[in-house]
C-alpha cells in the first residue's frame, strides 16, 4: 500500500522529506485518489495539523493517510511523536472531546470527522486503549460488552445475541457473568475488544493495547486481532511497540516522528533501513529500540558481511531470519567460541534473602521459602507472571511490606528491624509511575528531600544535589515543578531522588510497563552508568525479554510464590518449560541462534547478544578477540 | 494482592443478593428509622440481632468480613457506651463502681445509643456488600425515573472508589520509600493530604479523561433513553420485605405517638 499525496499541502510535505525517503512515497493523481475513495477507503485524511487547546506547537503536522478496507496498519514512532493523537482523530475524539486547533480534512467511513459527533461513530469505529482499568466502565463482563449497544437503544434480544458472538470471538465464551476485576490483564483487554466488537465496527483502532500486559496477555490480544483481520476482514489501525510479534502479521507500517509521517509502506520496506527518530526531549532514538529484532539482525549481518542491505527478502520473524542467516555463513569452518562475559560474576554478596515466606493472611502465603543472594554491582532481572509474587518480594526488600526477622541480610547486617526511612538510605525503589513518588513542588527540592529529612548539612546537600542533577541531565529544570516535566524526565527525576542517597541496591518496578522500549533503554543506560560510578546493584522486575537479554547478568523467576530459577538469563530462556510457566517468550535473537546452532553446532552457539550472533556467523569473532 | 475492603460489593447468591436494590434501600431506610426511633436498650438489641441475622443468614456475609468492616466502629460504640453510662444522670442506682453510682437508666440509654450507631453501620455493610452499584443505578433509572446520565455518574463514582483507594496505598508506599514518615495528629495528616493530592489528582484526571473517551466512543449519551437488557424487578420477596418493614416502622412510630411505648417503658413509672 502506498501513501497517496495529492493536495498542495501534501506536496509541500513531500518536498520537505529527504531524498531517500521521497522515493518511498508515491504521489497519486487526484483521479486515482477519487477512485480509491470510491472503492471505499475507511480512513481518508488529507493534510491535517492539530495543536491541543492552549498550546502553540502542533502535535500533528500536515498528516495525510488513507487506509483501505481490510488493511492492518501498524503506526510506530517514539514517545511524543503524535501517534496516539492521530488515533484520536479517527473517531472524532479530536476535535469534539479534546478541543484545539484542527486544520485539514478528515473522513472516516465516509463521514467528516469535524461534522460528526463521537457517539455517531460508535457503530463504525471501535476504540481500545492502553489501560484496562481506566477504559472499563462496568463490573460484570456481560454488562461491559452490552454497554455500547444499550446506548444505541438496540432491542434486548439483539444485544444478547451480539454479546454472545463478541465474547466467543475473543475466546471468552461463558465469561458473561464473571466480574471483570477477577480477570487477568489479557482477559480484561479481550473484554475491551469484545465490548467494541459487539457493535460490529468496520474499523478497529487500538492505542498500545498490550502495554500493561505480560507476554502471555500480549499473545492473547495479538491472536484475536490477527483473526479479526483475516477472518472478519476488519480494518485495524494500531499503535504498538511490540514489533517482534507484530511485524509479520500487519499489512502496512506507518512511521511517525515529531508529528509527521516519515514512512508509509509495507513492513519489509519499513524495516529495511535504519531510521533515526526523535524523543519528546529531542534526542535521537536509535532504530534498534523500535525495530523487530529479526530485521535488526539481518541489517547487522548484511553490514558485517559487506552484502547489500536486504529489502524484499528482509526477515520479519525467526524462521525467515534463520533462512536469511544460512546464506551468510562465511566459508571455512571456524569453531564457535563461547560468548565473553561482559561483567565478571560478583564475588561479594550484597543482599542475602534467607528462608523468606510472606502472606497477608496465614492461610494464603504469597511467598514461600525464598532464598537468593544479590552480588555487588550485579544487574539482576526478577521475572514471573502478573500475580506471581515478584512485586511483593521486591516490596519486602524496602519494607513496604514488613519482612519476618532474620530473612534479609545486607552484607553482614540483619536489616529486617530497620525503619522504612533507614532502609531507604540503603535500598532505593523506583516505582512504575514516577508521579507517585514526588513530595515537593520543585525539582531541586525533590532531589534534596531525602537528604533534608536525614539532617544533612546545607553545603553537603547543595553539592550532592548538583552532582545528581548533572548525572540525570535535569539541571536546566531545577526550579520547575516535577509535574511539568515530560514522562521521560519525570522518570529520570524519580531515579535521581533515590540516587542522591547513594543506595547500594536500586529496585526498578516494571520499567517497561506502559512505556516505550526506547524509554526503558534510556533508563537502563542510566543504570549502567550508576553501576560504573557507584557500584550500585540493580534489581529490575520485568517481563520485557529484550531488556533481560540485553542488560541482566542474572535472572530470578518467581512462580506461585516460590523461586523457581536463579541463574544466567540464557539458561532461563533455554528452559522452555520454565519460561512457559513464567509467562515469558524467548527473545528472537535467542530463538534464531538456537535454530542455527541445531543446524551448525560447529559454528553457532545459542546467545542473547545480537552482535555475538553476527560475529559467529561471519566468523569474525576469533579475529576480533 | 492487597486485602479488599469489607465495604465493597461482592457477587453472591444469597436471599439479599437476589433482592432488588430498591427494596434493599427501603430496608436500609426502615432499619435506620427504627434504630433512630428506639431509645430502649432491649428494642435496640432486638434490632441489632435482626440485622446481624440478616447479614449472616440472608446476606451470607462471613463473620470475618463483618468483623473487619465494623470493628473500628465497634470500639467507638463501646467507648461511647462506657462514657455515657458513667456520666449520664439517673435515679435508680444499679450498682456502684469504686464508689461511683451507675444508674440503670443511664446504662440502658447509653446501650441503646451505642447500639444504634453499630446497627446503622452494620446494615449499611449488608446493603453495600450485597448490592451491585450498577444494579442500583439501573433501578434508579428504570424504577425511579432518574435520568440515566445522573445514575451512571453515581455508579461510576462508587465503582472507582476501590481504584482510588488502591492508588492512595501505592502513593503512600512510594512516599514511604522516599523517607516520608507518617505521623499522628491533625497537622501532619493535612500535610499528608497535600502531598497525596497532586499525584492523585494527576492520575485521576488522566483516568477520568480516558473513561470519557471510552464511554463516548461507545455512544454513551447519544440518545435521551437507552436500553437496559436486564433491569432489576420487584419480586414477591421484595413486596414481602417492603410490607414487613413498613409494618414495623408504622407500628413502632404509631406506638410512640399513642404513648404505648411510654406505658411499657421499664423506668417510666419510677
Amino acid at each position: 500500500m502506498e501513501l497517496a499525496v495529492d493536495n498542495t499541502a501534501g506536496m509541500a510535505s513531500l518536498r520537505s522529506l529527504d531524498v531517500n525517503d521521497a522515493q518511498e512515497i508515491t504521489v497519486a493523481p487526484s483521479s486515482v485518489r477519487a477512485a480509491m475513495a470510491a472503492e471505499g477507503s475507511v480512513v481518508d485524511i488529507r493534510g491535517i495539523s492539530y495543536a491541543y487547546e492552549g498550546e502553540v506547537d502542533p502535535v500533528l503536522r500536515d498528516i495525510s493517510l488513507e487506509v483501505g478496507d481490510g488493511e492492518f496498519v501498524l503506526i510506530l514512532g517514539p514517545s511524543g511523536c503524535g501517534k496516539s493523537t492521530l488515533l484520536q482523530v479517527l473517531n472524532g475524539t479530536i476535535p469534539h472531546t479534546l478541543r484545539g486547533r484542527l486544520e485539514g480534512d478528515a473522513f472516516v467511513c465516509g463521514k467528516s470527522v469535524v461534522e460528526t459527533r463521537v457517539a455517531s461513530f460508535a457503530t463504525e469505529v471501535g476504540m481500545v486503549f492502553q489501560d484496562p482499568e481506566a477504559q472499563i466502565i462496568n463490573t460484570l463482563v456481560r454488562d461491559e460488552v452490552r454497554f455500547g449497544l444499550e446506548n444505541l437503544c438496540r432491542p434486548a434480544d439483539e444485544i444478547v445475541a451480539r454479546q454472545t458472538e463478541a465474547l466467543a470471538f475473543v475466546g471468552l465464551d461463558g465469561f458473561g457473568d464473571r466480574s471483570i476485576f477477577d480477570l487477568s490483564g489479557g482477559q480484561k483487554q479481550r473484554v475491551s475488544v469484545a465490548a467494541v466488537l459487539a457493535a460490529r465496527p468496520r474499523l478497529l483502532v487500538l492505542d498500545e493495547p498490550t502495554a500493561n500486559l505480560d507476554p502471555n496477555g500480549m499473545a492473547e490480544i495479538f491472536g484475536v486481532l490477527r483473526r479479526l483481520n483475516r477472518e472478519a476482514s476488519t480494518t485495524i489501525v494500531m499503535v504498538e511497540h511490540r514489533v517482534d510479534e507484530l511485524a509479520d502479521c500487519v499489512t502496512r507500517v506507518v512511521m511517525m516522528d515529531r508529528g509527521s509521517i516519515v514512512f508509509d509502506g509495507d513492513p519489509r520496506s519499513a524495516f529495511s533501513k535504519r531510521r533515526a527518530a526523535h524523543s519528546e526531549e529531542g534526542d535521537a532514538v536509535p532504530s534498534s529500540a523500535w525495530f523487530p529484532q529479526a530485521a535488526e539482525f539481518a541489517l547487522a549481518l548484511a553490514d558485517a558481511s559487506g552484502t547489500p542491505a536486504p529489502s524484499a527478502d528482509l526477515p520479519l520473524n525467526v524462521d525467515e531470519a534463520v533462512r536469511f542467516a544460512e546464506a551468510h555463513f562465511a566459508s571455512g569452518a571456524r569453531a564457535a567460541l563461547p560468548e565473553r562475559a561482559a561483567i565478571p560474576p560478583s564475588e561479594k554478596p550484597l543482599l542475602t534473602v534467607r528462608n523468606l515466606s510472606f502472606g497477608y493472611e496465614r492461610k494464603q502465603p504469597i511467598l514461600t521459602d525464598i532464598n537468593f543472594t544479590l552480588g555487588e554491582g550485579e544487574i539482576v532481572a526478577l521475572c514471573g507472571r502478573n500475580g506471581s509474587g515478584k512485586t511483593t518480594l521486591a516490596r519486602l526488600l524496602v519494607h513496604i511490606n514488613a519482612p519476618p526477622p532474620g530473612t534479609l541480610m545486607l552484607g553482614e547486617r540483619d536489616i529486617t528491624g530497620l525503619s522504612a526511612r533507614d532502609i531507604s538510605a540503603e535500598i532505593g525503589y523506583v516505582f512504575q509511575n514516577p508521579d507517585h513518588q514526588f513530595v515537593t513542588d520543585r525539582v531541586w527540592d525533590e532531589i534534596a528531600y531525602g537528604l533534608v529529612v536525614r539532617g544533612y548539612a546545607d553545603h553537603a546537600i547543595e553539592e550532592r544535589v548538583g552532582e545528581v542533577l548533572d548525572i540525570v541531565d535535569l539541571k536546566r529544570y531545577r526550579d520547575k515543578s516535577p509535574f511539568s516535566l515530560s514522562l521521560g524526565e519525570r522518570r529520570r527525576l524519580s531515579v535521581a531522588t533515590m540516587l542522591v542517597l547513594e543506595p547500594r541496591l536500586l529496585v526498578l518496578d516494571e520499567p517497561t510497563i506502559g512505556q516505550d522500549h526506547e524509554r526503558a533503554q534510556l533508563l537502563m543506560g542510566l543504570m549502567a552508568r550508576l553501576r560504573e560510578r557507584y557500584g550500585t546493584t540493580i534489581l529490575m522486575i520485568t517481563h520485557d525479554v529484550r531488556l533481560v537479554a540485553e542488560w541482566a547478568d542474572r535472572a530470578l523467576v518467581v512462580s506461585g510464590g516460590r523461586l523457581r530459577f536463579d541463574g544466567l538469563p540464557q539458561a532461563m530462556f533455554a528452559n522452555t518449560d520454565l519460561i512457559k510457566e513464567a509467562g515469558l517468550l524467548a527473545p528472537p535473537v535467542f530463538e534464531i541462534s538456537c535454530a542455527l546452532a541445531a543446524e551448525r553446532p560447529d559454528r553457532v552457539q545459542p546467545t542473547l547478544s545480537l552482535p555475538h550472533l553476527v560475529d559467529m556467523i561471519t566468523g569474525t569473532e576469533g579475529r576480533s578477540a | 494482592m492487597n486485602r479488599s475492603t469489607a465495604f465493597q460489593f461482592r457477587s453472591g447468591n444469597s436471599f439479599f443478593h437476589r433482592l432488588d436494590p430498591l427494596t434493599k434501600l427501603a430496608w436500609l431506610v426502615a432499619i435506620s428509622l427504627l434504630a433512630f426511633g428506639a431509645y430502649i436498650a432491649w428494642v435496640q438489641i432486638l434490632i441489632a440481632l435482626a440485622v446481624l441475622f440478616t447479614a449472616l443468614a440472608l446476606g451470607r456475609i462471613s463473620p470475618l468480613v463483618i468483623f473487619r468492616g465494623t470493628w473500628l466502629f465497634g470500639i467507638a460504640c463501646v467507648s461511647f457506651w462506657v462514657i455515657q453510662t458513667l456520666t449520664l444522670p439517673g435515679t435508680h442506682v444499679a450498682f456502684t463502681v469504686l464508689g461511683h453510682p451507675i444508674y440503670a437508666e443511664s446504662a440502658d440509654y447509653a446501650l441503646a445509643s451505642a447500639l444504634r450507631i453499630y446497627t446503622i453501620i452494620l446494615s449499611s455493610l449488608v446493603f453495600v456488600r450485597t448490592t451491585d452499584p450498577r444494579e442500583l443505578a439501573i433501578a434508579l433509572v428504570t424504577q425511579m425515573r432518574v435520568p440515566y446520565r445522573v445514575a451512571y455518574a453515581f455508579f461510576i463514582a462508587l465503582r472507582i472508589v476501590p481504584t482510588i483507594e488502591a492508588e492512595i496505598k501505592t502513593i503512600r508506599a512510594a512516599q514511604a520509600v522516599r523517607g516520608v514518615v507518617r505521623k499522628r495528629g491533625l497537622a501532619s495528616r493535612i500535610g499528608e493530604m497535600k502531598r497525596y493530592a497532586m499525584p492523585l489528582l494527576v492520575g485521576s484526571l488522566r483516568k477520568a479523561s480516558m473513561m470519557v473517551m471510552s464511554m463516548e466512543s461507545r455512544a454513551f449519551g447519544a440518545y435521551p433513553q437507552r436500553t437496559f437488557v436486564e433491569s432489576p424487578r420487584m419480586t414477591v420477596a421484595s413486596y414481602a420485605v417492603m410490607a414487613v418493614m413498613l409494618a414495623l416502622v408504622v407500628t413502632w412510630y404509631g406506638a410512640l405517638a399513642f404513648g404505648y411505648v411510654h406505658s411499657i417503658y421499664v423506668f417510666s413509672g419510677a
